[in-house]
């Protein structure tokens, strides 16, 4: 009963990700006792070529989960229990979790990479920069490997980077400078698609000023789609096209950006956005009571109900559709946008 | 790797010591490939002579001059610290790296069996293994079998360090490019483990040689092949220290103690090239 008619979106610009339906929970066992921790609960989206699709939420609600769903760079305890995850790479339709490890290994890198969280430390540190390049990329390029690292050189340079940095170790580069690198890194064999889960958040403002100009440039170089995942409000109201809020494992707003944040419907996005400081406002900040529900055990009904102030009857008992209330905007809410 | 050593040589005192220490060591065991006198034979010059210039280390109760046979016996003792700690850690290496990256079924068969290896008591069944040898009994034979006993404590030590690299981001990233899990561990997890295996090699020596000496004062090994322990237990045999032989004792044991130090310095100095954090560490205000 999810939202199939929000899913029509620009029907003129070409798609590049169809996520449906999905569930990804992580389950364990132990001594007899089974566990289920739903952390991506019924997810739906649709990411066109040439956008940047921001994820915002706070901690635990999902947003890695989803990315490292989306990527496929699952493990145990973590399954995928349902719905599909389908990317559109040169007009070809490629389901991700129908493919095999080789199919898999030949769309990453050239068509899709992944910016890990905590990113700054994908760098092997007893291992050169140019080790971590081979190691990681080669296989990706077909090349000869004097031109593969002419090609890396290339590259790097383009992105105003210093090649030099290939002889270094990661310790020895700053925090910003292991984190360009690794924008580079990802972004050696321009893939479609570039997911990069909290780039910028263990950095301070100007540097993160910095990778987030340098994200964008190289997205609009290669003209790829991204998903940007961070909890800070402001980071997307800068960078992302379309904004998608989640909330304990689900998707519970999405729309342009600007959008979401100026006109939220859902409560929860409301006080998201309401928890930016903003310069002349002296006025108290309102933090929201209580916090993110247990996953291995979520409410019935609205994931959000116990925390909202707006809780009616309703949100007790069923979970709010997705509904669409304006061009590319939904929300998932009984109250703001009931069906 | 020339250049390697050159600079080490030349820069690092540690180095520089441990490797005079070792080559002297290993310059006077090659010279048992020209001693005048086969290892076995005795009464082949007069018997319990002191240090003099004719027989520089002097010459044990059974006839024998203690230079030559201390060549042979550090160069036997040296072979033999060298084979068990290699089997010993190639068995390690493949194993706690192996157990520590797979986890789970792996991991548990791979660790009870090493387990097994922490809690039995070596000694006795080193005894056994001589009393069943017997006349077989060599000391690649002693180092086979100590190799087979001694790699589970370091087995575990590494284990844990693999445990710890899984979990890294490097090797997320590894796994999502594609790469096999020789190549990941090999490539990204081995540099890493190296020098904690330095470290263990050397502490691997340690105890092999200690324990092979503790055997042969007993007599539990082949007691005809020269080995440090061996000439201990020879001249335990003539009681040389109440005969007053002290330089039968005196002379392997300094070089056994030599042959350690030189080990040891190498081992921490190689480290530090193997190890760029600590070479930059050393290096202090230098890089920015």
């Amino acid at each position: 009963m999810s939202a199939a008619p929000a899913l029509q979106a620009n029907v003129a610009s070409e798609r590049a990700l169809t996520v449906s339906n999905l569930r990804a929970y992580y389950q364990t066992k132990y001594f007899g006792i089974s566990r289920e921790v739903r952390a991506v609960d019924g997810v739906s989206l649709v990411i066109d070529r040439d956008e940047i699709y921001g994820l915002a939420g706070e901690s635990s609600c999902g947003k890695t989960t989803l990315v490292k769903t989306i990527v496929r760079a699952i493990r145990p305890p973590l399954n995928v229990i349902d719905g599909s995850v389908s990317f559109r790479f040169a007009g070809c339709e490629h389901d991700i979790y129908t493919l095999g490890e080789a199919e898999l290994t030949g769309l990453r890198w050239k068509h899709l990479s992944y910016i890990l969280q905590g990113s700054m430390n994908v760098l092997n540190p007893v291992r050169r920069v140019r080790e971590s390049f081979i190691d990681f990329a080669y296989r990706h390029i077909k090349r000869p490997m004097p031109e593969f690292l002419r090609f890396v050189e290339n590259h790097l340079a383009r992105l105003r980077l210093d090649p030099a940095v290939l002889d270094n170790f990661p310790h020895e580069l700053s925090g910003g400078m292991r984190q360009r690198v690794t924008i580079a890194l990802a972004s050696v064999c321009r893939p479609d698609f570039i997911v990069a889960d909290e780039p910028t958040t263990a950095l301070d403002v100007v540097v993160q000023k910095d990778v987030l100009g340098l994200l964008r440039e190289v997205q609009r170089e290669i003209r790829s789609s991204m998903i940007l995942v961070t909890h800070d409000i402001g980071v997307h109201a800068n960078v992302t096209d379309r904004l998608g809020v989640m909330y304990a494992g689900r998707l519970v707003e999405e729309g342009r950006t600007v959008e979401v944040i100026r006109s939220s419907r859902h409560p929860y996005t409301a006080h998201l956005v309401s928890s930016l400081p903003r310069i002349g406002d002296a006025t108290q900040k309102k933090g929201l009571e209580g916090s993110p529900p247990n996953l291995a055990a979520p409410p019935p009904g609205c994931r959000f109900h116990p925390r909202c102030p707006l809780a009616m009857d309703v949100c007790r008992k069923e979970h709010p559709p997705m509904v669409v209330v304006a061009a590319e905007h939904r929300v998932a809410c009984w109250a703001t946008a009931p069906p | 790797m020339f250049a390697i050593l050159r600079d080490l040589f030349r820069y690092k005192r540690e180095f520089r010591v441990g490797a005079i220490l070792t080559m002297f060591i290993a310059v006077f065991a090659s010279l048992s490939f020209v001693s005048p006198y086969p290892p076995q034979d005795q009464f082949v010059v007069q018997p319990d002579l002191p240090p003099s210039w004719a027989y520089w280390f002097g010459t044990t109760s059974r006839g024998q001059d203690v230079f030559w046979q201390l060549s042979f016996a550090i160069r036997n003792t040296m072979l033999f610290g060298l084979a068990v700690a290699i089997l010993s850690r190639i068995i390690s290496i493949a194993i706690g790296m192996w157990s520590g990256y797979m986890g789970g079924f792996v991991d548990r068969v791979l660790m009870s069996i090493n387990d097994t290896f922490i809690v039995i008591p070596l000694f006795p069944l080193l005894v056994l293994f001589y009393f069943v040898m017997r006349d077989k009994m060599s000391w690649p034979l002693l180092a086979l079998a100590m190799a087979l006993l001694g790699w589970a404590y370091d087995a575990r030590l590494i284990r844990s360090l693999a445990l710890s690299l899984k979990m890294r981001e490097f090797t997320q990233q590894s796994v999502f490019s594609g790469m096999r899990t020789s190549e990941i561990v090999l490539q990204e997890h081995l540099p890493y483990v190296l020098p904690i295996v330095f470290y263990t090699t050397m502490n691997n020596m340690n105890w092999s040689v200690g324990l092979e000496v503790t055997l042969s004062v007993l007599g539990f090994t082949n007691i005809d092949t020269p080995t440090i322990g061996v000439m201990i237990y020879w001249a335990n045999q003539h009681t040389a220290l109440v005969a007053g032989i002290w330089w039968w004792i005196f002379f392997p044991v300094l070089f056994v103690v030599i042959l350690f130090i030189g080990l040891f310095l190498l081992a921490i100095s190689m480290n530090e090239y193997i190890d760029p954090r600590s070479r930059l560490a050393r290096m202090g205000g230098m890089h920015g």
